[in-house]
C-alpha cells in the first residue's frame, strides 16, 4: 500500500495548484493518503471534492515516499464518476476526440458558430467556461495528411494527439518536417485519441478503448523497428504511465518502453552520433514552460538541453508552476476560477521574466499561458525548426 | 485556593471509582433506576483495561471452549450492545482461520461448543473466506464465521456517562481518590483530587463502589480491604490502516497475538499475557512487538510490511488463580462485599461491562430496599445522535474544517468538546473526537487543538505548555516501541517540529 | 532505456544537493541533481541554523563533539559557505540577513523563542528585546498560526485578525499575490489602532516575492514588520528551496525529479551511472563522478528496517547506533536519540570511509554524528558540506 508511506510532511500540499486557490478542495494529502484509510471497499463514494483535483500529479512528483497522491485521487475520481450521475460537460470532454472529429470536418461553420453570444450562453449552461475562446478547429487536420514521409536510419511512429491533430495541425506539421529533416522516417498511422480525456471526466471504459486500439496500431510499428515519438507532454504521459497502469491495455507496456518525447529523441540521437544538426542563432528570450505531465514523466527537461545548443537563445526555465488549463479542467465553468486563478500565477512569472516568446511542449499550457501572458506561445520544435533552418542555411 | 486543601463537601448514595466500562455502566445503570451517585476517575474515561484492549465485542468464540459460561454471557451481551450502541458498534462479523498445523480436534471441539453455547458458526471453504478477506492467508484450512463486532470502549463510556449526567449523576474525571474516609469502621466518603488544580473535594456516600480495575487492590487497600486478583499485562499494536473489515482470531486455544480487530480507521492486533505486580509501572517491550506482529503475519500476510502506528498495553484485572498460566483463568466477574459500606467489581471483560453493572447494582438496590428493575439491556444509549457511526466512508462527505486530517476531526467537533466540558487536557479531546488518534498521532493536530484552546482563552501559557509537554511525553511512550520504518521517519519530523521549529525544551 | 551523460551527478535535491551542484556548474562542469521528491527544506523555518548551542555560533562549533562533520569541514569553510549561500539568494532576489559570528533568537508560533544564523530579509526586524512591543497580525481562522501562543507567553504583545476568506498558509500566501488584495489588506492595516511597535506577521507574505510586499507594507503603514516562520507548509521553507533549485537551473544545472533511483551500476571503486524508474522506460544518468546527499531518515536517505538502518542508494555502511530499543531515549525532550547519531562515515575528502568508492561524495544530514537537531545545525551543516563535497569532487573531475 503506497499510502501507508506518508508521513504527512504536506511536501504535496505545498505542491498542489488547487489547493492554493480553491479552499473547496482539502488538498492531495487530504483527499490522498488521509482520506483512502476510509475508504473501504464496496461503500458508495461520497467524496464529490475529489472532482476538484487536476491531475497535474505535481503532488506525486514532490512527494519524496512514493505515495502518488494524483494516482490515489485518479482512482477515487473514477470511482465517484462511476456510480453518479455525470454532468454534460463531461460527457463532451471524455468524448474529446469525436468532439475534434466533428469540429474539424465542419470547422468552417463550427468556428463561427462557436464564437457567437448563443454558443456562449449555450457553453455555459452546459456548464463549459468561456473565459477564453474556445480552440479553434482547423479542417486540414494531421489525419488528412500523407501517411508517410521521409527516409533515412531511424523510423518513427508519430503520435500527434487530438490537439495538433484538429486545433494546431501546422505545429504538428512543423514537429514533422523537423524529424524528417534530421532525417528520419516518420508515419502517421490512423490513431485515436490517447484518452487521458476520457480518463479525467471519468470514463474509464472509453479511455480503455481508446488506448486498446492505439497500442495495438503502435505495437505493430514497434515490432518492425519503430520509435513512438509524442507531439504532445500529456498525450506522451498516458503512453508511458497509463498505458500499462491503470488502463492496462495489451501492448501498453510495449509502448510505454518505446515512445519518446520529441526532444528526448532527437537528443538521443544526438548522443549516440546517429545525427549531427547544425544549430542556427535564434535571438530571442524564451520563458520555457515545463508542463506538468513533462515533469511526471521524469525524464527531465530534453528541449532545454537542445535550448542551450542554440546560439543566441536565451531562456528561463520555468518549471514551477501549473497552467491551471489542464486540458478539459479549465474548460469547464465550475474549475474556471481555479484554472484562471493558478494559469495567472505562472503568467506573472513569465512576463517577469521578460520574455519575448514562451514555450512548452504541450498544446493545452500554450493556449493558457499565450492567453493569460499575451505572449506567442511555440512548441519546442517551431524554435528547433527556426534554428536547423538558419544552421543549414549558414555553412 | 490553596492546592491540597478540601475546598467542597457533596453528599450523594452511591460513589463509584473508576471511569472504565464497568464504572460508566454502573452510573448509567443507577442513573436510569433514579439513584444519586458521582463517578470518580482519576485520568480520563477508558484510561485502564477499558481503553487498552482490542475493542472487540466478543461473539464468545474466544472463550467457548475453556470457559463456556464467559462465551455465554459473551454472545448474549453482544446481541444487546449490537441493539443498543449502533453508533459505537459496527457490526463486522468475525473470522476463526485454522491455519495448516492447527489442531483439527480443536475445531471440532470449538463448532460443538458453539452449538451447546448458542454462538452462530458458520464454515467456510478457504476460497469464500478469501472473498470476505482478501488479505487473508491464503494457505489457511478453512474459516469460521462468528457474530463478532468491533466497538469503541472510549465512545462507549463516554455514551454510558452521557446517561447518567442527564439524570443528575457527578462526573469528575481527573480526581484521584487519595482517600477512603471512615467512620467507625465504615467507609463513609472518598476524598478525591482534582489532578490539575490539586484541590480536593469530598463526597460522602451510603455505599461506596471500587470499580478500578487493574487498580481494584490499591483503591481495596485505601480501605484497608485486600482482594485476591492477577494482573495481566496484555500488549497490541495499530496499523495504519483497516487489512480487514472483519474481525479475524485464529482457532486454536487462546494465545499469544491471535486476534486482529479493525477499528475505526486502523486494526488492533494482539495480545501477549504477562503476570506484572504494579498497573502503574509497565511499558510495551519491542520484544511483545516483535511478537504480536509476527503472529498476526501469519494470519494476514501483510502484516509484516505494513506500517505500525503505535503500541499499547492493558493490565487485565483477574481473578486470582493459584499458579499457572493467567489465560486459563476465568474471564468471569466477582462482586465482593467487603461488608463495610464498600464493594469491589473484579474480574471480566469489556463485552460483558453491562451485565456487570447490571448485577452491582442489583446488589445495591437490595441494600437500599428498593427493587426498580435494570431497564440498560433495553434502552438504547442516550446521546449517539452527534456520533458520525458506521460505515466510516460516510465521513468523507463533508471534510470542511478539518483540523485533525487523519481522522477527518473538524475544528468546531473540538470546540463543541471544549465547550462543553472545559477541559484543558489534550487527551481528553483525543477521546471525545478522535483527534490525533491516527498516523502522525497528534504530531500536527496537537498545536492546532491546543491553539484553539488558547484562542477561547481556556489555557494560560504554562498550563498550555505543561499540557503539551505532557502530551507529547504520553505519545512518545506510546509510538517508541513501534518506531522503525515510515513511523520511524514521520517521528523524526514531529520531533523537528516540537524541538526545532517550536523550540519547545524540556524545562520551560 | 535512455542515457544521459553528465560530469557530475548529485543525489538529493535539498540544500546540501543544491550547493554542491551550483558550486561545480560555477566551476564549469555539466550537473544533474537527481531527487526522488522536494527535500525537507520545504518544511523547515527558512532560517540557516549553523549551531544553536549558544549565542556565537562558531564558538559553539568549537564544542561539539570530536565525530562532528563540522569538524572535517573546519570554520574557514563554514564562513564561505555562509558567504556562497547569501550571494545566491541575494541573486535570485530572496536576501538573508545575518552572519556567522553571530546567532539571534526569533519568534516562534508557540510563542518561545529559537536560536538561529541567517534569516530571510522578511524576519531581519524581529525585535531583539523582550519587552519591545510588537503587534500580531494574523489571519481569521488560519489554521497552522494562533497569535495568542504568542501574546500569553510574550509581554508587551497585542493581536488583531484579518478575514482572508481562506484559512491555510498555502491559501493566503497565494492571495497575496494578488495587487488588489495586498491594497485591501494594507487599507484594513491602516486603519487599525495599535501601539507604537513592530508588526508579526505569520509567514504567509506572498509565494514569490514576500519582500517586496513587506517593504510595500512598511512603506505604508510606516511600520517595520516581520515574519514569523510557521510550521509545514512553511512558506521560507518552499521560497528557499526554490531560489536555491532556481539557481541551480539558472546556471546550467539539469534536474531529474520525482522518480527513485532503480539501480547503480559500478565498476570496482568506481561508480559509473545510476538508473532511474522514469515513466514508461527507466533513464540511466551516467556520471564521471557522484554526490550523495539524500539526507537522514526524513528526507529518505536513511531508512530504518525493525532490526537494521539501511543507505538507499548505494546500501553504504552505515553507523550503527545499537539495538532497535537503544534508538531512542525514554525521554521526548532530552536531546540526541542515539538514532540521529546513524549516518555514513566521511574522511577529509568527503568520500565515505568504510566502502572504498573513488568517486562518490557525501554530504548533508546523512553524514554520521551530524545530531542536527540537538546541534541545532540544519542547514548550515548542510551548505558547508555541501561546498567542501563539491570542493573534493572537483578535484576528481580535474
Amino acid at each position: 500500500m503506497k499510502f501507508e508511506h506518508c508521513i504527512r510532511c504536506t511536501i504535496c500540499v505545498e505542491n498542489c495548484p488547487v489547493f492554493r486557490v480553491n479552499p473547496a478542495f482539502p488538498g492531495p494529502k487530504q483527499s490522498g493518503p488521509d482520506a483512502q484509510r476510509f475508504r473501504l471497499d464496496g461503500e458508495k463514494s461520497v467524496d464529490q471534492w475529489v472532482q476538484l483535483c487536476i491531475q497535474c500529479k505535481r503532488c506525486e512528483v514532490a512527494c519524496p515516499y512514493g505515495v502518488d497522491p494524483a494516482e490515489i485521487i485518479l482512482k477515487a475520481q473514477i470511482k465517484y464518476a462511476g456510480e453518479h450521475l455525470r454532468g454534460p460537460a463531461n460527457y463532451l470532454f471524455a468524448n474529446n476526440y469525436y468532439l475534434g472529429a466533428l469540429g474539424s470536418l465542419a470547422s468552417p461553420i463550427a468556428n463561427r458558430i462557436a464564437a457567437t453570444d448563443f454558443a456562449k450562453r449555450t457553453f455555459n449552461l452546459m456548464g463549459i467556461s468561456t473565459y477564453m475562446p474556445f480552440p479553434r478547429f482547423n479542417l486540414m487536420s494531421m489525419n488528412k495528411g500523407r501517411r508517410k514521409v521521409g527516409k533515412g536510419v531511424r523510423k518513427v511512429v508519430f503520435f500527434y494527439g487530438c490537439f495538433l491533430n484538429f486545433n494546431r495541425p501546422d505545429v504538428g506539421r512543423t514537429i514533422r518536417e523537423l524529424l524528417v529533416s534530421l532525417g528520419l522516417e516518420v508515419v502517421l498511422p490512423h490513431q485515436v485519441c490517447c484518452g487521458l480525456p476520457a480518463l479525467g471526466n471519468g470514463d474509464i471504459e472509453l479511455a480503455r478503448r481508446f488506448a486498446s486500439k492505439n497500442a495495438a496500431i503502435l505495437a505493430e510499428y514497434i515490432n518492425k523497428g519503430y520509435d513512438v515519438i509524442y507531439g504532445c507532454t500529456s498525450c506522451g504521459l498516458t503512453l508511458a504511465h497509463d498505458y500499462p497502469g491503470i488502463l492496462n491495455v495489451a501492448g501498453g507496456k510495449k509502448v510505454a518502453e518505446n515512445s519518446y518525447n520529441v526532444s528526448e529523441y532527437i537528443l538521443k540521437l544526438i548522443d549516440e552520433g546517429a545525427i549531427n544538426p547544425t544549430f542556427g542563432p535564434v535571438e530571442t528570450r524564451v520563458a520555457y514552460h515545463i508542463p506538468c505531465h513533462l515533469r511526471a514523466i521524469g525524464i527531465g527537461y530534453p528541449a532545454a538541453r537542445l535550448f542551450a545548443k542554440i546560439p543566441g537563445l536565451s531562456f528561463d526555465v520555468m518549471d514551477d508552476h501549473c497552467c491551471g488549463l489542464s486540458g478539459s479542467y479549465g474548460f469547464k465553468r465550475k474549475n474556471q476560477a481555479t484554472a484562471l486563478a493558478i494559469g495567472n500565477q505562472a503568467a506573472a512569472l513569465i512576463k517577469e521574466s521578460g520574455a519575448q516568446v514562451l514555450a512548452a511542449d504541450c498544446g493545452a499550457c500554450r493556449m493558457q499561458l499565450a492567453h493569460l501572458a499575451g505572449l506567442t506561445a511555440l512548441d519546442p520544435s517551431e524554435i528547433m525548426m527556426a534554428s536547423l533552418r538558419k544552421g543549414a542555411s549558414t555553412p | 485556593m490553596i492546592a491540597g486543601i478540601t475546598t467542597s463537601m457533596i453528599r450523594t448514595d452511591v460513589v463509584i471509582i473508576g471511569g472504565g466500562a464497568t464504572g460508566c455502566g454502573i452510573a448509567r445503570d443507577l442513573a436510569l433506576r433514579g439513584i444519586a451517585h458521582y463517578l470518580v476517575e482519576k485520568d480520563d474515561f477508558a484510561a485502564g483495561a477499558t481503553g487498552a484492549c482490542h475493542g472487540l465485542l466478543h461473539s464468545g468464540g474466544r472463550y467457548v471452549v475453556t470457559d463456556p459460561v464467559a462465551a455465554k454471557e459473551c454472545i448474549e451481551e453482544n446481541m444487546i450492545l449490537r441493539t443498543i450502541g449502533q453508533k459505537c458498534v459496527e457490526v463486522t462479523g468475525g473470522l476463526f482461520v485454522r491455519l495448516p498445523g492447527d489442531s483439527k480436534r480443536f475445531r471440532d471441539r470449538f463448532l460443538k461448543s458453539c452449538e451447546e453455547v448458542g454462538i452462530p458458526t458458520e464454515v467456510l471453504s478457504p476460497t469464500r473466506a478469501l472473498d470476505l478477506v482478501p488479505s487473508l492467508n491464503p494457505v489457511l484450512e478453512e474459516a469460521i464465521k462468528v457474530p463478532d463486532c468491533s466497538i469503541d470502549p472510549f465512545r462507549l463510556c463516554m455514551l454510558n456517562a452521557f446517561t447518567s449526567r442527564q439524570k443528575g449523576g457527578g462526573i469528575l474525571t481527573h480526581h484521584k481518590v487519595i482517600e477512603i474516609v471512615k467512620e467507625r469502621g465504615r467507609c463513609v466518603g472518598v476524598k478525591a483530587q482534582d489532578q490539575f488544580t490539586k484541590q480536593i473535594k469530598e463526597i460522602r456516600a451510603r455505599v461506596i463502589i471500587n470499580a478500578t480495575g487493574a487498580w481494584g487492590a490499591k483503591v481495596a487497600a485505601l480501605s484497608g480491604s485486600d482482594v485476591p486478583m492477577t494482573l495481566s499485562k496484555g500488549s497490541l499494536v495499530i496499523t495504519n490502516h483497516r487489512l480487514t473489515n472483519m474481525v479475524i482470531n485464529r482457532l486454536r486455544p487462546p494465545s499469544d497475538g491471535d486476534i486482529i480487530v479493525p477499528n475505526e480507521a486502523v486494526c488492533l492486533a494482539g495480545t501477549t499475557s504477562i503476570t506484572v505486580d504494579d498497573p502503574d509501572a509497565i511499558e510495551v517491550l519491542s520484544r511483545e512487538v516483535d511478537i504480536v506482529v509476527g503472529e498476526a503475519e501469519r494470519m494476514i500476510p501483510t502484516f509484516r510490511t505494513t506500517r505500525m502506528i503505535r503500541a499499547y498495553t492493558g493490565v487485565r484485572p483477574l481473578l486470582k488463580a493459584d499458579g499457572g498460566d493467567s489465560r486459563a483463568i476465568s474471564r468471569g466477574f466477582k462482586i465482593i462485599n467487603h461488608d463495610n459500606g464498600m464493594y469491589s467489581i473484579l474480574g471480566g471483560k469489556l463485552t460483558t461491562y453491562r451485565l456487570m453493572a447490571e448485577k452491582m447494582v442489583d446488589a445495591i438496590m437490595r441494600d437500599f430496599g428498593l427493587d426498580t428493575p435494570c431497564q440498560t439491556a433495553e434502552k438504547p444509549l442516550d446521546g449517539q445522535d452527534e456520533l458520525s457511526g458506521y460505515p466510516l466512508s460516510k465521513r468523507l462527505k463533508d471534510i470542511s474544517g478539518v483540523i485533525c486530517e487523519c481522522e477527518l476531526v473538524s475544528r468546531d467537533e473540538v470546540e463543541r468538546v471544549i465547550n462543553r466540558i472545559g477541559t484543558k487536557y489534550i487527551g481528553d479531546i483525543q477521546h471525545r473526537t478522535r483527534l490525533g488518534m491516527g498516523p502522525c498521532q497528534g504530531g500536527f493536530c496537537t498545536y492546532r487543538a491546543l491553539g484553539i484552546m488558547h484562542d477561547m482563552g481556556r489555557v494560560t501559557s504554562e498550563e498550555s505548555m505543561r499540557v503539551l509537554r505532557e502530551f507529547l511525553q504520553r505519545r512518545f511512550k506510546g509510538i517508541r516501541p513501534a518506531l522503525w520504518g515510515d513511523q520511524l521517519r514521520e517521528e523524526q519530523l514531529v520531533e523537528s517540529i516540537y524541538l526545532g521549529i517550536l523550540s519547545m525544551e524540556k524545562d520551560a | 532505456m535512455s542515457v544521459i551523460d553528465y560530469d557530475a551527478v548529485v543525489i538529493g535535491g535539498g540544500m546540501s544537493g543544491l550547493m554542491a551542484g551550483i558550486h561545480l556548474l560555477e566551476q564549469g562542469y555539466t550537473v544533474a541533481v537527481v531527487s526522488r521528491g522536494d527535500p525537507a527544506v520545504c518544511l523547515s523555518t527558512g532560517c540557516i541554523d549553523v549551531c544553536g548551542t549558544g549565542m556565537d555560533p562558531l564558538a559553539g562549533v568549537d564544542a561539539l563533539p570530536d565525530e562532528h562533520p563540522y569538524h572535517v569541514t573546519g570554520k574557514e569553510k563554514i564562513r564561505a559557505a555562509l558567504d556562497k549561500f547569501s550571494d545566491i539568494m541575494t541573486d535570485v532576489r530572496l536576501p538573508y540577513a545575518g552572519r556567522a559570528e553571530e546567532n539571534r533568537a526569533i519568534i516562534t508560533p508557540l510563542g518561545t523563542t529559537k536560536l538561529t544564523c541567517l534569516v530571510p530579509r522578511t524576519m531581519e526586524t524581529a525585535p531583539r528585546k523582550p519587552d519591545e512591543y510588537i503587534h500580531v497580525v494574523s489571519f481569521n481562522g488560519l489554521k497552522d498560526f494562533y497569535p495568542s501562543y504568542i501574546t500569553a507567553r510574550r509581554k508587551n504583545t497585542g493581536f488583531s485578525l484579518f478575514d482572508a476568506g481562506v484559512t491555510t498558509t498555502m491559501g493566503i500566501a497565494a492571495r497575496f499575490e494578488d495587487r488588489a488584495f495586498l491594497k485591501e489588506f494594507i487599507a484594513w492595516l491602516k486603519g487599525l489602532e495599535i501601539p507604537d511597535g513592530k508588526l508579526a506577521f505569520p509567514a504567509v507574505m506572498g509565494l514569490e516575492h514576500p519582500l517586496s510586499i513587506m517593504q510595500e507594507i512598511q512603506s505604508q503603514v510606516e511600520r517595520w514588520g516581520f515574519e514569523i516562520p510557521t510550521l509545514p507548509p512553511s512558506l521560507p521553507g518552499i521560497r528557499l528551496f526554490k531560489g536555491l533549485k532556481r539557481s541551480f537551473q539558472g546556471k546550467g544545472g539539469d534536474v531529474y525529479w520525482g522518480s527513485p533511483i532503480a539501480s547503480v551500476e559500478r565498476s570496482g571503486k568506481h561508480i559509473e551511472a545510476v538508473t532511474i524508474e522514469t515513466k514508461g522506460r527507466s533513464t540511466r544518468v551516467n556520471g564521471r563522478a557522484f554526490i550523495l546527499a539524500t539526507g537522514s531518515f526524513v528526507s529518505g536517505g536513511l531508512f530504518a528496517l525493525r532490526d537494521e538502518i539501511q543507505e538507499t542508494v548505494f546500501g553504504l555502511s552505515v553507523a550503527s547506533p545499537g539495538p532497535r530499543d537503544d534508538w531512542f531515549n525514554r525521554d521526548f525532550f532530552t536531546p540526541g536519540h542515539a538514532v540521529e547519531r546513524a549516518g555514513i562515515r566521511v574522511g577529509k575528502d568527503f568520500r565515505p570511509s568504510e566502502d572504498s568508492l573513488e568517486n562518490l561524495f557525501v554530504c548533508g544530514s546523512i553524514i554520521s554524528g551530524s545530531e542536527v537537531m540537538k546541534y541545532g545545525c540544519g542547514h548550515g551543516l548542510a551548505l558547508t558540506t555541501g561546498l567542501a563535497a563539491a570542493e573534493s569532487c572537483a578535484e576528481v573531475l580535474k
